[in-house]
């Protein structure tokens, strides 16, 4: 259903920024060095039809690059990125609101990115609203709105918009206990209905629960690949060597 | 103008279509609420709000006609001139403006979901042409009220010029709001651009007072030909020649090609910049 293969992803970043065009006229004649940061390293993999896979690694690893190249949203540098349904990216949904704007019209905004129908939104914004529990502050401007409310929101319109691939970054990250039960059940709702899921996640207990297999990646290359429970082994031990102790950190 | 799946290498599903990309009705369903989240944001939701829009040129008129009505007395329908010349521009300043932030200021959703983001732009001026209705109808008026009602052919022919009017703003757009991701500071210098080219048209001076020679430089910044071609058309009653449309018709073509351009070269990794 997925297939990546061979994909690398460089960002350069120069030792001295220029980004407006006054540094770029008065810069002209200074040399200037680049920093290349390689990101992903010539990154393989296959997901099968209805298949759940678990994507591990430490923070700068290059998982939420992978999904970014994966959903579309960048371009790869090389290598090809074949995905054979529509796919519905749950990608860094806690930021990015219309803050002037009520729930309401920013499910419209989130929805329709997402690839729903007007007439999909309209009924179905009653199950979102419920969802994120947030019914009774429909008419609020998400600039009122905490953080969780927020990112509850967002989770609850992207569950509605889910197609045949799902790319879900650290989804059981958010919310209290009660919305995480909430989104698990939903989870596996959608991994029983045929759906194939990639998943992003710092939870051993998580990937080692929901996924078929996993990968770890480090320094944005593969370095493991096999059953759920193995890889978040490995995924501690690799912590614990680098002295972080703490794998629900990350942001 | 669209992503399209096969620039980054990704297959098309069962149905042929390409993972990210919409049917007609999506994008018609996005576009609609865009516009409608423009308004509601621009405008607070109320049609009060909208006053705010139309009070900033009306001011203007008035301000500049009540000095320069003076200074151009032997001018004839310079007032009429005036208002149609400035009722144009804040179109044009309005649209390029908001143009060039379009993408910066639906980053949050760029960065959601891949759609075809030139939609964003195309949106982005639904606010300034939803003012430039307005503004037809108080030009109308003050036609009628000047005892001057044009033509419906002469309507007819204005709506041409807008139309082209509008693709030159969209081609600005464009071009600019995937450049201004990569330079910071590009509202900056469009800012100096727009003041200097407030009076590069002839907007509050008749073109007749400049030197003959100097005409064609004028004419060079798109919004000069649609400003004096409209006046012609509305004021003057008298249609330009056909080489003016020709070379209207061939800086639109221009603008918007380059335009285009800019945008597919930039677009891709326009989320990368965010």
């Amino acid at each position: 259903m997925i297939q990546v293969d061979g994909v690398s992803k460089t960002f350069s970043f120069p030792d001295v920024r220029r980004e407006t065009l006054r540094e770029h006229v008065f810069g002209l004649f200074q040399p200037r060095h680049f920093r290349v940061l390689t990101v992903l390293d010539a990154v393989s993999f296959e997901v099968k039809a209805g298949e759940t896979v678990g994507i591990m690694g430490r923070n700068g690893s290059g998982k939420s690059t992978l999904l970014k190249i994966i959903a579309g949203i960048y371009p790869p540098d090389q290598g090809v990125v074949r995905v054979r349904g529509p796919i519905t990216p749950i990608l860094e949904l806690g930021v990015g609101w219309n803050p002037e704007l009520d729930a309401i019209d920013n499910i419209y905004l989130l929805g329709s990115v997402m690839g729903l129908s007007l007439g999909e939104i309209r009924s179905g914004i009653d199950d979102i609203l419920a969802f994120a529990e947030l019914a009774s502050f429909a008419n609020l401007k998400l600039k009122h709105y905490s953080s969780g409310m927020a990112a509850r929101l967002a989770y609850a319109v992207a569950f509605k918009a889910v197609r045949e691939v799902l790319i879900l970054d650290e989804i059981f990250a958010v919310g209290d206990a009660g919305f995480k039960l909430r989104c698990e059940e939903r989870y596996r709702e959608l991994s029983a209905g045929g759906h194939t899921i990639l998943l992003v996640s710092h939870s051993p207990k998580d990937v080692a629960t929901f996924c078929d297999r996993a990968l770890l990646l480090e320094g944005g290359r593969i370095l493991m690949e096999g059953p759920g429970k193995t890889v978040a082994d490995r995924y501690l031990n690799l912590l614990t060597a680098h002295g972080d102790t703490s794998p629900e950190a990350d942001s | 103008m669209a992503l399209t799946g096969a620039d980054i290498g990704v297959g098309t599903d069962q149905l042929g279509r390409r993972p990210g990309s919409m049917t007609g009705r999506h994008l018609g369903g996005l576009a609609w609420t865009l516009v409608r989240t423009d308004f509601k944001t621009r405008y607070h939701g109320t049609l009060s709000g909208f006053f705010w829009a139309l009070l900033k040129p009306m001011v203007l008129f008035v301000a500049l006609m009540s000095v320069f009505s003076y200074v151009f007395a032997s001018t004839p329908n310079y007032s009429l001139n005036l208002i149609i010349g400035l009722f144009l521009w804040d179109f044009f300043a309005e649209g390029t403006k908001t143009g060039m932030t379009s993408l910066q200021a639906k980053g949050f959703l760029l960065t959601k979901a891949r759609f075809p983001s030139w939609i964003v732009v195309l949106t982005s001026a639904s606010n300034a042409l939803i003012t430039l209705a307005a503004f037809f109808l108080v030009i109308m008026t003050y036609l009628a009220l000047a005892g001057r009602v044009p033509s419906l052919a002469a309507i007819l022919i204005f709506f041409i010029y807008l139309a082209q009017y509008f693709l030159i703003v969209l081609g600005i757009s464009l071009g600019t709001s995937v450049l201004i991701l990569r330079y910071r500071d590009l509202n900056q210098v469009w800012d100096v651009v727009t003041q200097v080219g407030f009076f590069i048209a002839p907007i509050v001076y008749p073109i007749a007072i400049l030197p003959e020679r100097l005409h064609f430089y004028l004419y060079i910044w798109p919004p000069t030909p649609v400003i004096q071609f409209s006046r012609e058309v509305l004021v003057s009653g008298t249609v330009p020649n056909m080489k003016a449309n020709l070379y209207l018709a061939c800086v639109t073509a221009a603008v918007l090609a380059a335009g285009v351009f800019i945008f597919r070269r930039y677009a891709r990794r326009a989320a990368e910049y965010l």
